[in-house]
């Protein structure tokens, strides 16, 4: 049995059977003067799904924006501590911040579908990094749609423009083309919020199978996707890491008054 | 009726009347110049417009071939100079320096540069360009032309690209895309019909200046295409036909002006249609 750490005295670590594959210790982010993350430590098991929940402004989404350095596009954003990834920092203004990228990759709340065509759209990330053979490539994009549960829905028009596909299908797209790159954790910013509800269930059972391959950390306004989809949750209010938990235990019996609140719906 | 509501729908009426007359004052003026551009130029225009080159004084035959070739060629090398500058410009300033302090400052000057009198830039050319050189040239005409070009480009092209919404941006960095082929794959591509249009618009736009090729490029009353010679240009031939005593010659100025006047339109038209196919995409 491998522990989850969290460091801060008054959590209970989580006991689990997945090693950690990224390990989040003494985080602060700041906006210009502005510290949105105060002090987080948070383990994420491998092969297991978190979810990182909370009110608008918590954190939430800094958080995860920290895991693949998003926040390196921004002068003026700045993260303090340390995220170690398989042990090593990532914070590490030395470390490769587009391999570090290919190695985690992220999907947005809005589908981003590029302006090309969807065979492309997941060739093109291939091709950054690989140099394949028109058949071999043929064969990842097809693997890439598959595992992202859209093959059966575009076999016959892999020529036609990305921004062709409904909403639902472009997000689908959007994780085929994160997991055409073979990255080995997948970042979701709440990548349901702006689906309806047929489009989420089979995103959700998509992170569910997701879930044997890659770690995967996810933002979410909706609790009970929360529930349905994450290994362990963390709840986040204000900059501060409130409790993190095996989200069977966080969802039954929280321990600290904020997360009961927030998961009741008394607030947020 | 409620009177309040009756005061309020009264007032609308009254303003939309306005806004009705103060858009048909405005397009009765446009409506003016294109029909007499039309009833003045068309009689002059037939294939040796076309064919033949400008008339010698006296003569009453003759067309505007030199002119019309040599205004095609200053102007696409005059593009071609300033549109990849513009360009480029334009991409540092939505896409490298949008947080840079500097970008406000290439703003304001490129805004000046924009609505500078065209007259001050074919000064410009003329004394850096045309007076070391020891003389008129086409080349200083398209250098003139480019300068002109370099600020709408630029402008275009900031423009377009602030239009490209940041997540995908965000989407192609994710994957692991280094800033220049994040620009050159994803926003270009994105923005690529507004990028043209901006590029035809400023074409369109030096197609009929005149004051920066009178100092520069001068005219040319025979067919020469040697860029480093004086070659003939509509807009300056138009300019002095206009101004002789010869009804040929005035007539000519006038079809000279219809030829313009119907490329500018069509430049437009093309831009406007490839802009209304990104908005539908």
């Amino acid at each position: 049995m491998t522990m989850i750490s969290v460091s801060t005295d008054n959590f209970q670590p989580v006991a689990t059977d997945s090693p950690v594959k990224v390990d989040i210790r003494n985080l602060d982010f700041f906006y210009g003067d502005f510290r949105a993350l105060k002090n987080i430590n948070l383990g994420l098991a491998q092969n297991r799904v978190t979810a990182f929940i909370g009110p608008s402004g918590c954190g939430k989404s800094t958080l995860l924006r920290v895991l693949n350095r998003m926040y390196d596009l921004y002068p003026g954003q700045r993260a303090a501590g340390d995220v170690l990834l398989d042990g090593r920092n990532i914070l590490d203004p030395r470390e490769d911040i587009n391999l570090l990228r290919a190695r985690v990759g992220m999907v947005f709340q809005k589908p981003t579908p590029f302006p090309m065509t969807i065979y492309d759209n997941i060739s093109f990330g291939i091709k950054l990094y690989e140099k394949l053979p028109k058949s071999e490539l043929d064969g990842r994009v097809e693997a890439a749609l598959k595992g992202a549960a859209l093959w059966k829905e575009v076999k016959d028009k892999l020529g036609a423009s990305g921004l062709s596909l409904s909403g639902g299908q472009q997000q689908r797209l959007c994780i085929a083309r994160t997991v055409a790159i073979r990255p080995e954790v997948i970042l979701f910013d709440e990548p349901c919020s702006a689906l309806d509800p047929i489009s989420t269930a089979k995103i959700e059972e998509l992170i569910d199978e997701l879930k044997n391959q890659y770690t995967i950390a996810i933002v979410t306004h909706n609790m009970q996707q929360a529930a349905r989809v994450s290994d362990f949750t963390a709840f986040m209010y204000l900059g501060d890491l409130i409790e993190f938990g095996e989200t069977s235990r966080m969802f039954t019996s929280p321990e600290k008054r904020e997360t009961q609140d927030y998961i009741t719906g008394r607030f947020g | 009726m409620n009177p309040i509501y009756a005061s309020r729908r009264r007032k609308n009426v009254i303003i939309r009347a306005l806004c009705y007359f103060a858009a048909a004052f405005g397009l009765s003026f446009l409506g003016l110049i294109l029909f007499t551009l039309f009833w003045n130029g068309l009689a002059g225009l037939g294939l040796s417009v076309f064919t033949q080159m400008t008339p010698p004084p006296g003569s009453n035959t003759g067309g505007l071939a030199n002119a019309i070739a040599g205004s095609l060629v200053i102007t696409i090398i005059g593009v071609a100079l300033g549109a990849p500058l513009g360009m480029l410009a334009g991409t540092y300033l939505a896409e490298y320096g949008r947080h840079e302090k500097l970008t406000t400052v290439i703003r304001f000057i490129n805004d000046i540069l924009l609505s500078a009198p065209s007259i001050v830039i074919g000064l410009f050319v003329y004394v850096t360009i045309v007076l070391p050189m020891g003389g008129f040239s086409g080349f200083a005409g398209s250098l003139a032309l480019a300068v002109i070009v370099i600020p709408v480009v630029v402008r275009t092209t900031e423009d377009m690209l602030l239009l490209v919404p940041n997540p995908l941006r965000e989407a192609a960095a994710a994957l692991g895309m280094p800033r220049s082929l994040v620009i050159k794959r994803v926003a270009y591509r994105a923005a690529r019909a507004g990028l043209i249009t901006g590029v035809l618009l400023a074409t369109a736009r030096v197609a009929g200046e005149t004051a920066p090729l009178l100092f520069t490029a001068l005219n040319n009353q025979f067919w020469n295409l040697n860029m480093t010679g004086t070659v003939a240009n509509l807009p300056v031939t138009i300019n002095n036909f206009v101004q002789s005593p010869y009804d040929f010659w005035r007539q000519l100025a006038w079809t000279g002006a219809l030829i313009i006047t119907l490329s500018v339109l069509t430049l437009n038209v093309i831009a406007r249609v490839l802009g209304r196919e990104r908005n539908t995409q």
